[in-house]
């Protein structure tokens, strides 16, 4: 027999109901639900054929952040030596960036994980797969210089407040990571404001400086002098096309690498894990308010103004929230011409808040958790349409 | 025309009354069950907003700012201490009447906003919307754009809140946190999102 499958089933009688470890059956149901489906069985009907559980479905997101945070490590490593002016194998790259990223991200785990146990032991509910999406996605938007205790407090706030009050995973309304990141936002403005990244500087495999700063390509192309372009301007900062593609620059964690981000969109779209209608709205919606501006840009206007909308696409997290963020199945709409108006408008706000407002340099973060309080909104008014067209029933 | 489009979109999403200034909580917290209610005091709050904001501004400027009164050969009369009272008392005149003709129209809205129609009287963001029109120095046609802009935007954020409820309906609260504990939690984290906007200067 299976070593695993053995080892649970020796501990399974410590957790029934009268052994020593009762209250923490959630624990143990979570554990094993890593390794093994779940043996039980709906008592009565309907009886769902459906392979796509809540765990399945929770585990294929992570399968698919799990490069981003691969190449976020990378990237940590790779800035951190650039900036000192060393060379490395790409091993001590990994390694060193292994150093920075991993703690946040274990971190995340350790407190967004016990929150989900202590509730679940508390309320009585069983511990869902929800909560290590939440925990994964949380760090990969932050700086890779955030204070541990930070992302501490940022996890603990999107997962007791965002999730856990309403009962857990799926009775929430706003995605619990983005609360999570938003709060810090808010909280700590000065570590958080988008417009600088942080980067660890290294000596010989040791932190000498703990960070230096430089602009992000969001910071850049919002204060691009009147004279020149937004796409110059980038190109000078070394942002070109590629670089924003590829995603080798100091960003968020994860969420520099517009290719992953696509890879893992596509593939969640083709599970039908990912909605194709949330995330090709979110691009029509930025690119047509490109466009817009495009066409009311003068010579008087910020060139921002009159920047090609496909760069929005590239810059910032707009590819990393579009792919991850805005098809969160619990905070979206369920309603299918909900969705396409969801998307459309996450990506509007986003481009408008950034070229607007010039107190966020990112939008996309309130722009996602805007559309997730008017989410059930747009469902209820999809719902009454499509009652409107229906022939009464005479 | 610029200045009156700035203002309209600073009073319904900027400075949102609710979420901004947490100005008439006590009816938004209380009437948020459904869409349909909540839809309709949203509706009867920017009407009343409509019309009291710029009324009370001409019951200002003509009767109790300094030196209104010299129409009436009073330049050195200062009345403006009875601005409170006066503008309530415009506030609760305008409530009647829209009182009377939700009841006459639509029973069933007039049944399900219970006593918080009255209560529109004393609902804060519509003093509030009196007050800070005088404070602002804006003139006429600004308050007229100001008082349906805030009034708007407290329909939206009450709508939203009707339909996140719903959506919460089937959420497992902790008991200590029933009704109103959960309410305020959710006008927090919406308060939060809408802080999307601060900061756009027009």
């Amino acid at each position: 027999m299976n070593p695993i499958q053995n080892f649970f089933d020796k501990q399974r009688k410590h957790f029934e109901p009268g052994g020593r470890l009762a209250p923490w059956e959630p624990f143990y149901e979570a554990m094993e639900r890593v390794f093994f489906a779940s043996p039980e069985t709906s008592p009565q009907a309907p009886h769902c054929r459906d392979s796509l559980s809540v765990q399945r479905y929770m585990m294929l997101v992570i399968i698919m952040v799990l490069p981003c945070l691969l190449f976020g490590i990378y990237n940590a490593g790779y800035q951190s030596f650039k900036a000192a002016g060393q060379s490395a194998d790409v091993w001590t790259m990994l390694w060193f960036g292994a150093k920075i990223v991993m703690p946040l991200v274990i971190i995340s785990y350790i407190f967004g994980f016990g929150w989900e146990i202590i509730f679940s032991a508390v309320r009585k509910h069983p511990i869902s797969e929800g909560v290590f999406v939440s925990a994964m996605l949380f760090p990969l938007t932050l700086p890779p210089t955030t204070p541990w205790w930070q992302a501490a407090i940022g996890i603990s706030f999107g997962v007791v407040i965002g999730k856990e009050v309403f009962g857990g995973t799926g009775r929430n309304f706003l995605n619990p990571a983005l609360t999570g990141r938003a709060f810090l936002y808010f909280a700590y403005p000065v570590q958080m404001s988008g417009d600088a990244v942080w980067i660890v500087v290294c000596q010989n495999g040791n932190r000498i400086v703990d960070a230096i700063s430089s602009a992000t390509p969001l910071a850049v192309a919002s204060t691009v002098k009147a004279s020149g372009t937004a796409e110059t301007a980038l190109t000078q900062a070394g942002y070109s096309i590629q670089t924003l593609f590829i995603g080798l620059y100091p960003d968020s964690i994860g969420a520099s690498s517009v290719v992953l981000c696509i890879i893992g969109a596509v593939v969640l779209m083709i599970w039908g894990v990912a909605s194709y209608r949330i995330i090709l709205g979110d691009i029509f919606g930025v690119l047509s308010v490109g466009y817009l501006l495009n066409l009311l840009a003068n010579d008087g206007s910020m060139p921002y103004f009159s920047m090609n909308p496909w760069y929005h696409l590239l810059i910032g997290g707009t590819a990393f929230g579009f792919a991850f963020m805005t098809t969160d199945p619990v905070s979206a709409p369920d309603t299918h011409a909900a969705r396409w108006v969801y998307g459309y408008l996450i990506g509007a706000l986003t481009v408008i808040i950034r070229v607007f407002n010039p107190a966020f340099p990112e939008g996309i973060m309130l722009a996602i958790l805007f559309m997730n309080i008017f989410a059930p909104l747009l469902d209820q008014i999809a719902v009454k349409v499509k009652l409107k067209k229906r022939i009464a029933n005479v | 025309m610029e200045n009156l489009l700035s203002i309209f979109v600073n009073s319904a999403l900027i400075g949102n009354i609710l979420l901004a200034y947490f100005l008439g909580m006590c009816s938004y917290l209380s009437v948020s069950k459904n869409l349909q209610t909540s839809l309709g005091l949203g509706l009867a709050v920017t009407f009343v907003m409509t019309i009291t904001t710029p009324v009370n501004w001409l019951v200002y400027h003509y009767l109790l700012a300094p030196g209104a009164l010299a129409w009436a050969r009073l330049p050195d009369t200062d009345l403006s201490f009875l601005k409170l009272v006066l503008f309530i008392a415009t506030i609760a005149g305008m409530v009647q009447v829209v009182e009377m003709v939700i009841d006459r129209y639509s029973q069933a809205l007039y049944n399900g906003l219970g006593v918080f129609l009255p209560l529109i009287t004393v609902n804060c963001a519509i003093l509030g919307a009196s007050l800070f029109m005088v404070e602002r120095r804006y003139d006429f046609w600004e308050t007229a754009v100001y008082g349906f802009g805030s009034g708007l935007g407290w329909l939206l954020a009450i709508v939203a809140m009707s339909t996140v409820m719903q959506k919460l309906r089937y959420a497992d609260v902790p008991a200590g946190l029933h009704g109103f504990g959960i309410r305020m939690i959710v006008t927090g984290l919406m308060a939060m999102a809408f802080m999307l906007f601060s900061g756009i200067t027009l």
